[in-house]
């Protein structure tokens, strides 16, 4: 039980110091560093075929590959939160200890052993020298706050009591934004979908696991267009988009690569595009009879072919079919037989296989239109980690800007002289020593020209 | 008179101040070091003008956008920034021995700028991807942040040079005699560390919201990414490690050398080695 404690103190005592914490950010960075290098997100099968078996397996069992989300990655990073938390609890009771902690009990001989001190003699009275002191220093710093004391003036005032606080507002603002991002890998998702010109469509594809998901509403892509410079960069990616939600069209709106659409909690941002085949115009001529027909034959819509019982359908377009250049694979669908098809060559269109059953077919015209590739996004977490990024700012800017700084003031009647007073002043900083020593040596210049006018 | 033509003066005249700091601290003449300072401040006042019609000659061509859009526009926006932090610094602390580093940094971004095969230098237009009010903000806060890093470096060397070489002499001789004491050098050090991790950490949260508005994710561990939180977490652990015993001084300063390895590989290394989401930022 004793040894069982001890360990428990000892883990405690490390996971609460400064040097676990420097340690850990240096793993983290070197860590990072590797994810850099490897490439992300590939398969096993990829790295096999680039590196040796033994390589790839080491790769693949640290999970190298997907470093940023492998198990001992996170466990830095958890390691961490634990250090930062323990920190914090061992250290912001001390410090509002130390906020708290007001009186202090000042001598002569104490104030001078401060790196920021200074002895006046005022030619005056205790009492004028401390409603004079008072005034300067209220004016100059802050109000002065009396200590208990019988034969002398003792003082101290302060500025930027809160700025000691203000290191624990980044860490607790780290803490929101890692949870805003553990909210939003729980209760978000994030996928995408392609839309073609004119589709309606409620399924987005996830990111992870090539799994989708159906939205509650549907959304229909009206219109694509991309624009150019002259010099033939791409000027703008537009998506003209309308959400469709129990049958009512909500929302019309474009979208631009920085301008997405939000509906529902859902953002669907532009991400890509690319073009599809809208329809072709075929001509078919029927081998036993020679009647020649024209057809215009939407993507995967069937058409009945006019004075048959035979009906035809675009199953797939490709715009390079090994090589041969366009081809589409057309099918034939007669009464009470199994379907039959053939890819058409659409570039070469007097090849001799490009024939279903009996009839012989050339594709005499192509029509594409385009889609528009989303990116589509659920994020709960969102505000959480805005809220941490300004938290973790504000903190960042006040810990380093703003000081607590301590000033005491003590005052006696002098000893040499009738009706003079002995000042001592001293002060303290919690940081940036340089500008508080500016600070202090202009107060201590106003003070030596306020309690002692020369006379001229 | 075009942007192109002030722009070259620039590269020039930094170097001119590089060689009036460097002669003045090697041969201990003050009146060197305040001409550095004086052609500094000079070039950097032309260098404004500079870049600023160069703004003006983008909506001339019809483009219309802040010149921070490629990595010629970045690498003269971060000599700007490096002269414009270290003056300040200059003024404020009344050192201008410091001023040789600063300097050559600003120097060699620009003739990189001007001089490599690498970098374009034409005003071109905005790729959709780029076109946004983050795009300004994103890049100023960064190159805030990089250029406070580089001067911090540039100290840190001098921290480093000044303890080798008399590490126990209050008063050196030489080459030393005018640098400040390694106390007073630490202390500056630490508040340019202390002003560019404000500035990379408004960077990488810009950088993160207009992720978020263009794409989608706040984070998505992408090289560039990756690499700023790198160069954080390193001045992250110098600024924690300070309260730490005997880890200020020679230790921070080499921390403070490493993690401007980090931005530049950030900047460069990410840019040419690795590819990503900033891959517009090579031409």
């Amino acid at each position: 039980m004793q040894q069982k404690k001890g360990l428990l103190d000892i883990l405690y005592q490390n996971l609460s110091s400064m040097r676990l914490t420097v340690s850990l950010f240096l793993t983290l960075a070197v860590c990072s560093i590797l994810g850099t290098l490897l490439p992300q997100g590939t398969s096993l099968e990829e790295l096999q075929r680039r590196y040796s078996p033994t390589l790839s397996w080491w790769i693949d069992t640290l999970g190298l590959n997907d470093l940023y989300r492998a198990g001992w990655f996170r466990t830095i990073l958890l390691l961490l939160c634990v250090n930062l938390i323990i920190c914090t609890m061992q250290r912001l009771p001390k410090t509002l200890k130390l906020l708290q902690h007001r009186d202090e009990l000042i001598s002569p001989e104490r104030l001078e052993k401060f790196n920021c001190h200074i002895e006046i003699t005022a030619h005056r009275p205790l009492d004028a020298t401390r409603v004079q002191l008072t005034k300067i220093v209220a004016e100059e710093f802050a109000p002065l706050q009396p200590l208990p004391n019988s034969d002398a003036f003792g003082a101290v005032a302060e500025r930027g009591r809160w700025s000691r606080l203000m290191v624990y507002v980044i860490h607790f603002n780290v803490l929101v934004i890692l949870v805003g991002a553990l909210l939003g890998s729980i209760f978000g998702f994030k996928g995408f979908m392609n839309l073609a010109e004119g589709e309606t469509s409620d399924e987005v594809m996830l990111a992870k696991g090539m799994q989708a998901i159906t939205l509650p509403f549907q959304i229909r892509c009206n219109d694509f267009a991309v624009s150019f410079y002259d010099n033939g960069a791409p000027k703008e990616y537009r998506s003209d988009l309308t959400i469709i939600d129990k049958g009512q069209e909500v929302v019309t709106q474009s979208i631009l690569v920085n301008d997405p659409l939000s509906y529902d909690g859902v953002t669907f941002y532009q991400a890509s595009y690319g073009s599809i085949l809208k329809r072709v115009e075929v001509e078919l001529q029927d081998r036993d009879t020679g009647a020649l027909q024209r057809l215009t034959l939407p993507y995967r819509e069937v058409v009945p072919i006019p004075g048959t019982q035979d009906e035809i359908e675009v199953m797939q377009y490709q715009e390079n079919f090994s090589s041969f250049g366009q081809a589409a694979a057309i099918v034939l669908l007669k009464e009470g037989q199994q379907p039959t098809g053939s890819w058409i060559l659409i570039d070469m269109p007097e090849f001799h296989g490009n024939r279903i059953q009996n009839y012989r077919v050339k594709v005499s015209n192509v029509e594409k239109g385009q889609y528009t590739g989303l990116q589509v996004k659920q994020d709960p977490g969102v505000w959480f980690v805005y809220i941490g990024f300004i938290g973790m700012l504000m903190g960042i800017g006040m810990t380093f800007y703003t000081s607590h700084r301590k000033l005491w003031v003590w005052a006696s009647p002098g000893k040499s002289r009738e009706n003079s007073t002995t000042v001592f002043m001293a002060g303290r900083t919690n940081k940036n020593s340089l500008a508080f020593e500016q600070e202090f040596n202009r107060l201590c210049a106003r003070l030596q020209d306020d309690l002692n006018p020369k006379q001229k | 008179m075009d942007s192109s033509f002030l722009l070259s003066i620039t590269t020039f005249a930094y170097l001119l101040s590089t060689l009036l700091y460097l002669t003045g601290v090697l041969f201990r003449y003050r009146p060197l070091l305040i001409s550095g300072s004086i052609v500094g401040s000079l070039t950097l006042f032309i260098q404004t003008i500079g870049i600023l019609l160069r703004w003006q000659e983008s909506y001339q061509l019809g483009y219309g956008h802040a010149p921070l859009s490629n990595l010629y526009e970045s690498l003269v926006f971060a000599a700007w920034a490096i002269m414009l932090i270290y003056l300040i610094l200059e003024l404020r602390t009344n050192q201008r021995v410091l001023g040789v580093f600063p300097a050559l940094f600003a120097f060699l971004a620009m003739a990189y700028a001007s001089f490599s095969t690498q970098v374009d230098s034409k005003i071109q237009p905005l790729v959709p991807a780029l076109k946004s009010n983050w795009l300004i903000a994103h890049v100023v806060t960064c190159f805030l942040g990089y250029a406070a890093f580089a001067i911090s470096c540039g100290i840190s060397i001098l921290y480093l040079l000044r303890k080798t070489a008399q590490s126990n002499n209050p008063h050196p001789k030489g080459v030393f005699a005018l640098l400040p004491a390694p106390r007073q050098l630490e202390q500056f050090n630490y508040q340019m560390i202390v002003f560019g991790f404000l500035w990379l950490s408004l960077g990488i949260i810009t950088g993160s919201i207009w992720a978020n508005s263009a794409w989608g994710t706040y984070w998505s561990w992408d090289p560039k990414e990756t690499w700023s939180l790198i160069t954080w977490l390193v001045y992250a652990a110098l600024l924690h490690a300070r309260t730490i015993q005997g880890w200020r001084g020679n230790r921070a300063a080499w921390l403070s050398v490493i993690g401007f390895g980090c931005v530049l590989f950030t900047y460069f290394g990410v840019n040419f080695l690795l590819s990503g989401l900033h891959s517009y930022a090579t031409k």
